[in-house]
C-alpha cells in the first residue's frame, strides 16, 4: 500500500495487503480454510514451469502508468509488471530486499543507503541501475506537475526527500525528518528512465502509458510483462523471461506462464465464470458463500477466510468550503454546507444508518459494523475503542433537534426553515454498493431527510471527487492497509485524497488541524508504541467527527482452485502474494 | 351473452345506417385473439390506477428482517380443519452455509382481511385513504410474489411500477403522434419545400439507430435528475425517436388523400388549410391511426424498460417494470430468487395485448389486406 | 446504374452532416461546460487544454465550433475519450468489427431462418404448422429483447451448454485456428438468437403474406396448368417474386438489428459498441457517446445505400430516378 490508499470498485480486492488480525471477532463458519498458524515454515518446492492463471475484474485498467493511478483496477495490474526496492513478505510481515540487496541505515535515522542489484533488466533488456531510482523519486514523485499519490506519502510536514545518486548502483535517500515507515514505503514501483524520460520532456508524461500505449513500451522489472490488452476483454500478461528472482536450485522465475485478467461486466459475471471453472481466483461477496461453499469439495477448489477486509464502505459528505474558480460559484451551496460541516449532523447521520441490515441484506450476514478508521484487520494499530455512534434512530432525532432542525410537513427543516435534501451517489458498478446507499438512503428518509439517489459510473465520481467537486455525498470505498501513514494521502488536510475537502491550503478545522499534527509526528516517531497512541487518538478523532461516516465490513473470502502449488494465502498477501513461487500442479 | 350482443347489432343494423367505423368494431370483436389482448389490458391497467388499492403496501414499505423472503404461501387448513385463507408470520435465520432459511411460525394463523387498513395513500391526489384490498395484520407480511432484498414487496411494486410503466407508454404515444401527425399532415398536405424539410428532418432521425440515439439523448441531459424529472424526460426522448415514423406515413396517406373529390370539394367550399387537414383528413386517417397506435404503444414500454433496466431511467426507490426487473441482470439473483423474473413477465403481457390489439385493429379495418407493413 | 449509386451516394452525404450537427448539438445541451470540467482536471496538461482549444475552439460561437469539429471528423479525428483515456476513434475501432460480426451473424440467420419459415407457412395455410409458427411469431415480436437475453442467460447457466457472455473464453489464446472460430462461434450463439428473434417473427409474417400473394397469380396457376412439379413452382416463380418486396425492408430490419444488438451486447456482455456507447452515456464522455452515434448513423446509412443498390439490381422495373 505504498501508494496511499486508493479509491476502489468494489469492495473487496484481489491482491489486497492486510495483517495478521485480531482473533475471534468476527463471524466465522466451522470449515473454512482459516490462515494456517505454521506459514512461518513456509519453504516454497520447487515447481514446474508454464500453465495459465485465469483472474477477473471488474473494469477495464485505467492507464499502465502506476504512479498516476488512483484506482485499483490499474494498480491490480500494474503491480505484476513494476517492483520497488523493498517488498513487504506476505508471510511474516518483514521487509525484505527486492531491487536493492541490502540497506543502511545512518545513527539518527535519516540516512538511508541502498546497494541496488547488478542483474536486473528491463523487460525490454536493458539494465536497471541507480539512475531509474533517482529518476522516479525527483523527476516523477516529486515532480507538481503530475499526480500522485505517492507524493503525500513521502513528503515530511511539507518536506520531500532528497535522493541522490552514490554509485552506479547505490542510491542515498536523505530525510527531512524521521519517517518510521520508510523501508517499506520503498516498495513504490521504480520506473525505466529510459523509456519515459522522452515523454517527460515533452510534457506528455500523465498519459503516457495510457491504455492505448504500444504494448511492448510498457517495460518494468517485475515478474510479468504485459503482452496484450483487448479493450472491454481482457488483459493477458506473460511470464518475463528476464525475471531475476530465481527458486533455490537456480531455476529462473516465475513459474506461471501466464496471466489473463478477464474483465467481466460486474461480479455476478465473475462468480459465474468461477462456478464454471473458467477462472482460478474469486474474491466472495457474502452472498455468494452459500451458493460456493457447498460445491467445494466436488468442484475442486478450497475457500479460504481470512476475517475482516481492508475494503471498507463508507458515507462521506462533501465539506468543500472552497469556491469554483472559473464561475465563482461555491462548489457546495452554502445551507448544504452548513449540515455537512456541522459535526452533530454528521453525528445524527451515523445514528441513523442501520448497519445490523447492512451485514444481514448485502453482506449476507458475514461482515461486522465499522466505526474505527482502520480495519480490525490492520492489527497493530488498530484502536477498537473509538466512539461509537451506533444505530439509534431516536437518539439521531434528537441531535437533529438540539441542533434546530425540525420536522415540518414531514420534511427536516434546518433553523433556518431550509428542507434538507440532497444527492447521494454510489458507482454503479458494485451491486453491494448500491444496496449499501439505498438502505441509507432510506435510513435518512425517516428522519425526513429527502434524498436522491443515483448510481453514477466510477470515474464520473471520481472526477467529482477530485477535481469538479459538484457532489453532496457519496458512498464509496477506499483501500486500507496495516500502516496509517499511507492513508497520508486520505488524512492529511492537504492530501489529493482528503475525500471532504482535498488539497486544503490550511486545515479548516480543529480536529484536522490535529489530525495533519498526528501524521506529521506519527510518521517521526521509531518507538512503535507511542505511534500507535497517536494513531489511536486519530482514529478517535475520526470517529468522533465523522468525515467519513463508516458503514460495515465485510469478511475476506475467497475461493481459489485446486491446482496450485506453493499456495499459501495469509491474511495480508490474500492468496497471491508470492505469486512467482506459485506453481500449477500437472 | 354473445348471442345478445349480435341480436343487438342486428336490432341497431336494422334501424341506423352502418358505418364504416361500427362495421369496423363489430369486425373487431369478432376476432378473438385482439379481444383476448384488449381484456388482458383493461385488467393491466386497472391494476394500474388502482395500484393504491390493491397493492397490499405502498412502494417504498419495507420489512428488512424479510429480505429475499420467497412468496408467501397461503393456507386453507389450520390445525386439520378448513379455515379462512391464511398465512404464518416467517423468521429469517442463516444455516451453516449462511444460506437464508425460511420458518413459518405455526403457532399463530395471520387471516387474509379483505379491506383492511394499510398504509396511507391519496386518491386522485386529494382524498387520504388507508383501505387496501386485502393485507394481513402486522408483524406477518403477505408476499404474493416474494420480497425483494429489504423486504418490500414485489406484487406491490410491479404493480406501482405499472403505473410508471404503462403511463409512458399512452403518454408518449400521444406526445410523438400529436407531432408526428401535425408534422405528416402538413407535409403531406402543402408538399413542396415544406414537405422536403420534414421529410428530411425525419430520414435524419430515422438513420440513426434508435438505441443509439435514445442513450445519446439520455447523456445530454444531467444523470441526477429526480424521478419525475426522470420520467418527464423518457417521454420527451421516446417522442423523439417516435414521431418520424408517423410523420411519413401519414405524409403518404394525406398525399393521397388531397387528391380525394371530398378534399377538392372543401377546398372548394373555402375552408381554411388547418380546417381542411384537423377535419376532413385527419379523421380519415384514423382507422390507420388507432392500429399505429396500439402497435406502437409496446415500443415505448420497452423503451422506457430498457432505459431503466440499465439504469439511466427510473431509480430506486420508485418503481417501474425495467428497474424492477435489473435485479435480474445478475443470473446468480435468478438463481436465488427465481421472482426477480417476474416483472418481464408483465412487460410481455403488455406488449403481447398491444401487439394482438393492434393486429386486429388493423384487420378491422382493413379487410382487404392481409398483412401489411 | 451508376449514376443512380453515385446519386444516392450524394443523398446521403447532407442526411449524415445533418446528423453530425444534431449530435454536435447534443454536447451543446449536454449539463454543464464539458470543457470546463476537463479545464478543471488536474491530470490534463494546461497544454492539451490549449491544444483542444485550439482543435475544438471551444470560445467561440457554436457554428464555427461545429465547423472545427467537423474538420476534425473529415481527418477520422472524433476528439478524445477522457473516461478511457483514448482516441475516441480508436476506441471505436477496437469494438466496431465485434458489433458487425454480431449484426452479420444476425442478419444471416434472420434470412435463413424466416424466408423459408415463411414460404412453409404459406404453403400450409390454416394447418397446424403455421398455426405454431404464427403463434411462435407472435410470441418472438412479443417478447423484449432484454428479457428474452435475460432468460436465455439464466438457461445457459442451468444447463452449462453455452458460455455465459462475453466473445472469447479464457483459455482463447491457446486454441488452435479453428477452436478459435469455434469458440467464437459458441459465444455468437445467444446474441444472434436475441437479436434475430423479432426480426424473424416479422419478417416471417411478411414473407407468407407475399407468398400467399404471390400463389394467388394467374401466372402460378398457368405454371401449375402447364404441369410443372410443385417444387419447380415453388423455387422458380413464388421465391423469386415473393422476395422480392422484402429487400426494401432490409434497410429498415437493419435498423432494428443494429439497435437490437446494442442492447443485447451490454446484456450478453458482448464487447461491441452498445457497451462502449453505455459506459460513455454513464460516464458524459460526450465525445464517446457523439462518435459512437455517428458510427451507428454512418452504418445505417451504408446499409440502406446497399439495400437500395440491391433492389435496383435485383429488379429491373425500379427506375434509376
Amino acid at each position: 500500500m505504498r501508494k496511499g490508499f486508493l479509491l476502489s470498485i468494489i469492495s473487496l480486492l484481489i491482491l489486497c495487503c492486510g495483517c495478521n488480525k485480531e482473533s475471534s471477532i468476527s463471524p466465522r463458519t466451522a470449515s473454512d480454510k482459516k490462515v494456517s498458524q505454521e506459514l512461518d515454515q513456509y519453504i516454497p518446492e520447487i515447481g514446474k514451469r508454464g500453465g495459465t492463471l485465469t483472474l477477473s475484474t471488474v473494469s477495464d485498467p485505467k492507464s499502465f502508468n502506476p504512479v498516476v493511478a488512483k484506482e485499483t483496477s490499474t494498480t491490480e495490474i500494474t503491480n505484476l509488471i513494476f517492483e520497488g526496492l523493498t517488498r513487504m513478505d506476505g508471510v511474516n510481515l518483514e521487509v525484505k530486499p527486492n531491487l536493492s540487496r541490502s540497506w543502511d541505515i545512518s545513527e539518527d535515522g535519516l540516512i538511508f543507503t541502498f546497494r541496488l542489484r547488478d542483474d536486473v533488466l528491463w523487460q525490454d533488456g536493458k539494465k536497471f541501475n541507480s539512475d531509474d531510482v533517482i529518476f522516479t523519486f525527483n523527476d516523477l514523485i516529486f515532480n507538481p506537475a503530475i499526480p500522485s499519490s505517492s507524493r503525500d506519502i513521502f513528503t515530511i510536514d511539507g518536506k520531500k526527500f532528497k535522493v541522490e545518486k552514490t554509485g552506479e548502483y547505490e542510491v542515498r535517500f536523505t530525510l527531512p525528518k524521521k519517517f518510521a515507515p520508510f523501508l517499506m514505503s520503498m516498495s513504490q514501483e521504480i520506473l525505466p528512465k529510459h523509456i519515459l524520460e522522452k515523454p517527460l520532456k515533452e510534457g506528455r508524461f500523465n498519459y503516457a502509458w495510457g491504455i492505448d500505449a504500444p504494448i511492448n513500451e510498457i517495460s518494468g522489472t517485475g515478474p510479468f510483462k504485459l503482452a496484450k490488452y483487448l479493450p472491454g476483454e481482457r488483459v493477458i500478461l506473460e511470464r518475463n523471461p528476464l525475471y531475476w528472482k530465481r527458486d533455490s536450485s537456480g531455476n529462473s522465475l516465475p513459474y506461471i506462464g501466464r496471466i489473463v485478467y478477464l474483465i467481466v461486466q460486474n461480479q455476478d459475471t465473475a462468480f459465474l465464470k468461477f462456478k464454471e471453472g473458467e477462472i482460478d481466483y474469486y474474491g466472495m461477496r457474502g452472498e455468494d458463500y452459500p451458493a460456493l461453499k457447498p460445491l467445494e469439495a466436488r468442484h475442486n477448489f478450497t475457500v479460504f477466510n481470512t476475517g475482516p477486509a481492508f475494503g471498507e464502505n463508507f458515507l462521506v459528505f462533501n465539506q468543500n468550503s472552497g469556491v469554483n474558480p472559473r464561475t465563482n460559484n461555491n462548489f457546495v451551496k452554502p445551507e448544504k454546507l452548513d449540515w455537512f460541516r456541522n459535526k452533530k449532523f454528521r453525528q445524527a447521520v451515523s445514528c441513523a444508518i442501520d448497519k445490523a441490515s447492512i451485514i444481514n441484506i448485502v453482506l449476507n450476514g458475514l461482515g461486522i459494523p465499522q466505526y474505527s478508521s482502520m480495519s480490525p484487520a490492520s492489527g497493530f494499530f488498530y484502536n477498537p475503542d473509538v466512539v461509537k455512534y451506533e444505530y439509534n434512530i431516536e437518539k439521531a432525532r434528537t441531535i437533529l433537534k438540539e441542533e434546530g432542525f425540525v420536522i415540518r410537513d414531514g420534511f427536516l427543516e434546518d433553523a433556518k426553515g431550509r428542507r434538507v435534501e440532497f444527492n447521494l451517489y454510489t458507482n454503479s458498478e458494485s451491486t453491494e454498493r448500491i444496496k449499501i446507499a439505498q438502505i441509507i438512503r432510506k435510513d435518512l428518509e425517516n428522519l425526513g431527510m429527502r434524498v436522491n439517489f443515483m448510481p453514477l459510473e466510477f470515474n464520473l465520481l471520481v472526477s467529482k471527487l477530485d477535481s469538479t467537486y459538484d457532489w453532496d455525498a457519496i458512498v464509496l470505498g477506499l483501500t486500507g492497509g496495516i500502516e496509517p501513514h499511507f492513508g497520508a494521502n486520505v488524512w492529511l488536510s492537504s492530501g489529493h485524497l482528503h475525500l471532504w475537502y482535498p488539497r486544503q491550503p490550511k486545515p479548516s478545522t480543529a480536529w484536522e488541524a490535529r489530525m495533519d499534527q498526528i501524521f506529521v509526528q506519527g510518521v517521526q516517531e521509531f518507538d512503535r508504541n507511542k505511534r500507535k497512541t497517536l494513531y489511536d487518538e486519530w482514529q478517535v478523532l475520526v470517529s468522533e467527527n465523522l468525515p467519513l461516516i463508516y458503514t460495515a465490513l465485510p469478511l475476506s473470502i475467497f475461493a481459489v482452485r485446486n491446482k496450485f502449488g506453493n499456495l499459501y494465502p495469509t491474511s495480508y498477501g490474500g492468496a497471491f502474494h508470492n505469486l512467482e513461487e506459485i506453481y500449477i500442479k500437472p | 351473452m354473445n348471442r345478445e350482443t349480435s341480436n343487438q347489432s342486428t336490432e341497431t343494423r336494422d334501424k341506423k345506417i352502418k358505418t364504416p367505423f361500427s362495421i369496423a368494431m363489430a369486425r373487431l370483436r369478432k376476432h378473438r385473439p385482439a379481444m383476448a389482448g384488449f381484456r388482458v389490458l383493461v385488467v393491466l391497467y386497472s391494476l394500474a390506477v388502482f395500484a393504491d388499492f390493491i397493492a397490499p403496501y405502498g412502494f417504498d414499505n419495507e420489512k428488512r428482517e424479510n429480505a429475499y423472503l420467497p412468496p408467501t404461501k397461503v393456507h386453507l387448513f389450520y390445525s386439520g380443519k378448513l379455515s379462512k385463507p391464511f398465512v404464518y408470520l416467517c423468521k429469517q435465520e442463516f444455516d451453516h452455509f449462511y444460506r437464508r432459511i425460511y420458518k413459518e411460525d405455526k403457532s399463530s394463523p395471520y387471516t387474509i382481511k379483505f379491506f383492511c387498513r394499510g398504509d396511507s395513500y391519496k386518491i386522485l391526489g386529494i382524498f387520504k385513504a388507508r383501505v387496501h384490498l386485502f393485507g394481513v395484520k402486522e408483524p406477518a407480511r403477505i408476499y404474493l410474489f416474494g420480497a425483494d432484498s429489504r423486504g418490500r414487496d414485489l406484487f406491490s411494486r410491479i404493480l406501482h411500477g405499472s403505473r410508471v410503466s404503462l403511463s409512458i407508454g399512452i403518454i408518449g404515444v400521444g406526445v410523438s403522434f400529436i407531432l408526428g401527425m401535425f408534422l405528416g399532415g402538413i407535409a403531406g398536405y402543402f408538399g413542396g419545400k415544406i414537405d422536403n424539410i420534414i421529410m428530411r428532418l425525419c430520414e435524419v432521425v430515422m438513420m440513426v439507430p434508435s438505441f443509439y440515439l435514445m442513450l445519446t439523448l439520455r447523456a445530454a441531459f444531467p444523470s441526477n435528475l429526480t424521478s419525475l424529472q426522470v420520467y418527464l424526460l423518457i417521454v420527451v426522448i421516446l417522442s423523439f425517436i417516435g414521431w418520424a415514423g408517423l410523420a411519413r406515413v401519414v405524409r403518404g396517406m394525406s398525399l393521397s388523400l388531397k387528391e380525394k373529390e371530398f378534399v377538392q370539394a372543401a377546398r372548394a367550399c373555402g375552408i381554411s388549410h388547418i380546417g381542411i387537414i384537423t377535419k376532413h383528413i385527419l379523421p380519415n386517417l384514423f382507422s390507420y391511426i388507432s392500429a399505429a397506435l396500439a402497435l406502437s404503444i409496446p415500443g415505448y414500454i420497452i423503451g422506457e424498460s430498457a432505459l431503466s433496466l440499465l439504469g439511466l431511467g427510473i431509480q430506486d426507490p420508485y418503481a417501474s417494470w425495467g428497474n424492477l426487473l435489473s435485479d435480474a441482470m445478475a443470473i446468480s439473483e435468478i438463481q436465488r430468487h427465481p421472482w426477480v423474473l417476474i416483472p418481464g413477465i408483465f412487460i410481455f403481457f403488455a406488449v403481447a395485448a398491444f401487439n394482438v390489439l393492434g393486429d386486429g385493429l388493423r384487420d378491422a379495418f382493413d379487410p382487404h389486406k392481409t398483412m401489411s407493413k | 446504374m451508376k449514376a443512380y449509386i453515385i446519386r444516392r451516394l450524394l443523398i446521403s452525404l447532407p442526411l449524415l452532416l445533418a446528423i453530425s450537427f444534431i449530435t454536435f448539438l447534443f454536447i451543446q445541451i449536454a449539463p454543464g461546460d464539458y470543457f470546463d470540467t476537463l479545464r478543471l482536471n488536474p491530470q490534463i496538461s494546461e497544454e492539451t487544454i490549449k491544444l483542444y482549444e485550439s482543435q475544438y475552439r471551444f470560445n467561440e460561437p457554436v457554428l464555427i465550433q461545429y465547423f472545427w469539429w467537423l474538420k476534425n471528423l473529415l481527418k477520422f479525428d472524433l476528439g478524445y475519450s477522457f473516461t478511457q483515456k483514448n482516441a475516441v476513434s480508436s476506441v471505436i475501432k477496437s469494438r466496431l468489427a465485434n458489433t458487425l460480426i454480431l449484426s452479420l451473424a444476425s442478419l444471416i440467420f434472420t434470412w435463413l431462418i424466416a424466408i423459408p419459415l415463411g414460404i412453409y407457412c404459406a404453403v400450409k395455410q390454416y394447418r397446424w404448422p403455421d398455426k405454431i409458427f404464427s403463434g411462435l411469431s407472435f410470441f418472438g415480436l412479443s417478447i423484449p429483447s432484454f428479457f428474452l437475453a435475460i432468460i436465455l442467460l439464466y438457461l445457459a447457466s442451468i444447463t452449462g451448454i453455452l458460455p455465459l457472455g462475453g466473445m472469447r473464453s479464457a483459455n482463447f489464446e491457446g486454441l488452435s485456428w479453428a477452436g478459435k472460430i469455434l469458440d467464437i462461434l459458441k459465444h455468437l450463439i445467444i446474441p444472434t438468437v436475441v437479436v434475430s428473434l423479432a426480426a424473424i417473427a416479422s419478417l416471417q409474417r411478411i414473407m407468407r403474406a407475399n407468398t400467399l400473394e404471390v400463389l394467388r397469380q394467374r401466372y402460378i396457376l398457368t405454371a401449375r396448368a402447364k404441369g410443372l412439379p410443385e417444387t419447380r413452382v415453388l423455387y422458380k416463380h413464388v421465391l423469386r417474386n415473393a422476395l422480392n418486396p422484402l429487400v426494401t425492408i432490409f434497410g429498415y430490419h437493419l435498423s432494428d438489428i443494429l439497435s437490437g444488438a446494442a442492447l443485447t451486447e451490454i446484456i450478453c456482455n458482448w464487447p461491441g459498441l452498445g457497451s462502449v456507447m453505455l459506459t460513455a452515456v454513464r460516464s458524459q464522455d460526450m465525445f464517446l457517446v457523439m462518435g459512437t452515434m455517428l458510427v451507428g448513423a454512418l452504418l445505417l446509412i451504408l446499409s440502406n445505400l446497399l439495400a437500395d443498390i440491391l433492389l435496383a439490381w435485383l429488379d429491373p422495373r425500379i427506375r434509376y430516378e
